[in-house]
């Protein structure tokens, strides 16, 4: 079913039956499992990936608190739960160091691809794209279904370890050979839960670019699609482009691995398990971040565009340089693909890359240095409304400028020597996923849930969660820096054994704390969302005055979204217009009313595009 | 609570270890070159958005400007980033020259080889005779890690040090042959600024030229298994004199230990041929 004919269709229905009564497809009533569980509504797969995203979320919280706990107290029995843990987990309520590899390799595995990925890419794809471009469902409802449905076996044989005797996969979320080769059934179960997630974001990413390609409204060109959709599309293609090398690396790896193959062994390897020999270690490495270093702006580019959209709307103003938005996005995407050798600046790679790699890497800076100046430009001469979604994006820019700075220190090769595997990159990554992607993403949740949900969120205890995240955040990591400078190791089970780390105790037990209680402020989220959802108001059409398209339906939207047909007469971002009655303009609305009574504005004197 | 806040108060760059390698200097002052740029543009960031957030916060009756932005602003910070961005990296490429490329690597005045392997660090000196034995992959093995080769004469003599203690004379360029047993493994001398991944089958020249006698530490930076933590060891900077005096004791051992190995040998052989002859 085209999307125009859709759009007819449901605009009759909802002449015949009234609104409370419409289906999208309504030719019968579908059972429970069909619309709530197997289904193939792009509405309900987002809520899907947002419900098992957030439950993971708190697994990967989870084993992120008992490393810091054994940073700060190593040899210390954990409290309350030390004695319930397993005994190949624990020996008398202390983290055992083979179970602590576990659980930074899972603590990063969890959170890249089971939260950050499924949240910015999963949930706001799904709910966004078709909704901001006006039709009724992606183009390919049944593929979605399935990206959706691959990704709970794939979580459980990614951390299918947990039922063997060695474990789970120990060899860190980038997993190098040959140690990944090297270890146990864990392994094997990462590799292949791995790729699975990755064929999921495959068929995510295909079906992104189909419908954003196919199946905009009439009026809905190219450059009136808002930055939101523009970072999808864009992620899409990075997806698209480099999961398959991620496939084919884990696939060679899973052959070492399992079927004693040395696509990444040299000869005469000294271990127990014995390899034909022949291969290259760092060729993984190459073939791992040409995927991985792209998937860093696959976690950040779709927090970009929500925020780019929650600003332009709560400050009441265009969004600054909306084209510019769009190339940075784009450059950052192009340049992604190119400046991965920086994560093997010390891997033994020719140091001659080392060059081109710096210089295209601390390239990549320019980009993101125009979206921070850009957004500084939107909310310049505004008119900023608080809420706890604005206060969420404001918080993604604030944190994007220290991680994006901290980023230029490893981006020189030289300078990158001392501080490469130390916390100054934990500091980094976590100040551009958890304070840039995270914040991003709890800045859409806020922004969009009512028309998610249809209803409000609380926005008192929205504010709690933004204020203790933002606060408990930035103790956690800024301190990072620090033992990073002081060149503290990561992935250190006990650091107290060298000497020059013996000082960072104290830190580390603050930070420590710091994190427990950022782990807990995020309980407000989850009481506030599930609260809401029992006992919250009920949500307006349009409860932010937003101009974008997914406001133009009804609340919650209904199987097919919109009730009538839409048209789209100018870009996302026209807030405020000189003379204009209301301070936003609709997408869908073709005439805004003018303060003189009667009137409408005539818009050819400010249209930017 | 003593030291829980000690990042608050003190300035970040005093929280580098002690700095004793001639290239160590410069790659600090690198560091603090970035860092004092870093920290004008994210108050002149920080300085912006707070004055927004305050001064265009939400009012009654008030209007936002409808602007879409100009072009020649964009263009302006396009540029200038680019310039700063492009400038801190053409300014890094000595460094990185200097500290990394293999064919700049200097003359050296020490050679040593260091293997890696779960989990520990092996050091190898070429013993009374001056000359390394040659390596042969193929021999590597649980008891000869370096893989010496068992043909070469020269090999006979190199003194191998199992406990990771690293002995060095100060104010020499000296060159670490670096490479690993097995699983990747980071050679990491915090005090000297120096880390390089040791690959599996591959022979990386690590150097540096340590400017001030002591102990110092020797840490692995790569994830290597469940030790990882645990491969520390111990890199001992002397005067020439003392280095000189360590090296001898080491090497009058090493030949007074052949020369026994000989006799050993001598008195099998001796009685293999008086049981062969009666």
């Amino acid at each position: 079913m085209s999307a125009s004919s859709a759009v007819a269709h449901n605009h009759h229905d909802a002449d015949s039956h009234g609104h409370e009564h419409h289906h999208g497809h309504d030719h019968h009533e579908l059972s429970f499992i069909q619309k709530y569980i197997f289904s193939t509504d792009h509405k309900v797969i987002a809520r899907q990936f947002m419900f098992s995203a957030l439950f993971f979320l708190f697994i990967g919280g989870f084993f992120a608190l008992l490393i810091r706990w054994q940073l700060a107290y190593p040899g210390k029995a954990i409290p309350i739960i030390g004695n319930l843990l397993p005994s190949t987990w624990v020996t008398d309520g202390i983290i055992q160091a083979s179970f602590y590899t576990q659980l930074l390799t899972m603590h990063g595995s969890v959170m890249i691809f089971l939260v950050i990925i499924p949240l910015a890419v999963g949930m706001f794809g799904n709910f966004c794209i078709p909704l901001m471009l006006g039709t009724d469902d992606m183009a390919l409802p049944k593929l979605n279904m399935f990206s959706f449905w691959l990704m709970p076996p794939a979580a459980m044989i990614t951390m299918g370890g947990f039922w063997f005797p060695d474990g789970m996969a120990a060899a860190g979320w980038t997993s190098y050979p040959p140690l990944a080769v090297i270890n146990g059934p864990g392994q094997t179960c990462w590799l292949i839960g791995v790729f699975l997630i990755g064929f999921s974001s495959i068929m995510g990413g295909v079906n992104y670019i189909t419908t954003i390609l196919n199946k905009r409204t009439p009026g809905m060109t190219l450059f009136r699609m808002p930055l939101t959709v523009w970072a999808l599309f864009i992620t899409a293609m990075l997806i698209v482009l480099g999961t398959p090398v991620l496939a084919a690396a884990l696939s060679m790896q899973f052959f070492d691995q399992f079927l004693g193959s040395s696509f990444f062994i040299p000869d005469n390897l000294v271990t127990t398990k014995k390899f034909v020999g022949g291969g290259q270690a760092v060729l993984f490495q190459h073939l791992f971040w040409f995927y991985s270093h792209p998937a860093v702006y696959i976690m950040i580019l779709t927090p970009m565009g929500i925020v780019s959209d929650v600003l332009a709307t709560f400050a009441r103003k265009p969004l600054y340089g909306y084209k510019a938005m769009i190339f940075a996005l784009m450059a950052i995407a192009f340049l992604g693909f190119i400046v991965w050798g920086h994560h093997m600046f010390q891997s033994g790679m020719n140091p001659l890359l080392g060059t081109t790699f710096m210089l295209s890497t601390i390239v990549i800076a320019v980009p993101s240095a125009i979206k921070i100046f850009n957004w500084l430009g939107t909310i310049w001469r505004g008119n900023i409304h608080f809420t706890a979604a604005s206060m969420n994006a404001l918080a993604f820019i604030a944190t994007f400028i220290v991680g994006g700075l901290s980023g230029v220190f490893m981006a020189s090769a030289p300078i990158d020597i001392y501080i490469h595997d130390t916390y100054f990159i934990v500091a980094h990554i976590h100040y551009v996923l958890f304070g840039g992607a995270l914040f991003g993403i709890f800045a859409g949740i806020y922004y969009w849930f009512p028309k998610m949900f249809g209803k409000m969120l609380n926005e008192n205890l929205g504010r709690k969660h933004f204020y203790w995240s933002f606060i408990f955040f930035n103790l956690t990591f800024f301190p990072m820096h620090i033992l990073g400078v002081g060149g503290h190791m990561r992935r250190i089970y006990d650091p107290y054994i060298y000497d020059f780390l013996k000082p960072f105790q104290p830190m580390n037990e603050f930070i420590t704390i710091a994190a427990g209680l950022l782990g807990f402020s995020q309980l407000i989220l989850v009481v506030n969302i599930l609260w809401t959802i029992k006992f919250g108001k009920k949500a307006p059409d349009n409860p932010w005055n937003a101009n974008t398209l997914e406001w133009s339906a009804p609340t919650p939207p209904p199987h097919g979204n919109f009730t009538e047909d839409i048209r789209v007469y100018r870009g996302p971002y026209e807030y405020s217009m000189p003379g204009a009655k209301e301070d936003y303009a609709p997408q869908t609305k073709q005439d805004i009313p003018s303060e003189v009574e009667g009137e409408i504005v005539d818009e050819s004197m400010f249209k930017a595009h | 609570m003593k030291g829980w806040f000690e990042w608050a108060y003190r300035d970040m760059l005093s929280f580098f270890p002690e700095n004793v390698s001639t290239f160590g200097a410069q790659l600090d002052g690198l560091f603090t070159f970035v860092y004092w740029i870093s920290v004008l543009i994210f108050i002149l960031t920080y300085f912006l958005l707070i004055a927004f957030i305050i001064k265009y916060r939400a009012r009654p009756n008030k209007k936002s400007y409808h602007f879409h932005g100009s072009n020649i602003v964009e263009f302006t910070w396009t540029i200038l980033p680019t310039f700063l961005f492009v400038g801190i990296g053409l300014f890094s490429e000595d460094a990185w020259t200097k500290t990394k490329y293999q064919m700049k690597v200097p003359k050296p005045d020490v050679e040593v080889d260091v293997i890696a392997y779960q989990f520990g660090w092996q050091i190898r000196y070429p013993g009374p005779d001056g000359i390394f034995g040659k390596k042969d992959r193929f021999q590597m093995s649980k008891m000869n890690l370096f893989g010496i080769d068992s043909n070469d004469v020269n090999g006979k003599d190199d003194i191998i040090i199992e406990n990771a203690q690293l002995h060095l004379p100060i104010n020499k360029n000296i060159v670490v042959n670096l490479s690993t047993a097995d699983v990747l493994h980071s050679f990491f001398l915090p005090n000297f600024r120096v880390k390089q991944d040791a690959l599996p089958g591959k022979w990386i020249k690590v150097w540096f030229n340590g400017t001030k006698a002591g102990k110092y530490e020797i840490a692995c930076a790569e994830l290597c298994g469940s030790n990882h933590y645990a491969m520390r060891g111990e890199i001992f900077m002397y005067g020439q004199q003392d280095y000189d005096k360590w090296l001898d004791g080491k090497n009058k051992k090493m030949i007074e230990l052949q020369q026994k190995q000989k006799a050993a040998e001598l008195t099998l052989s001796d009685s293999t041929t008086t049981s062969q002859g009666s």
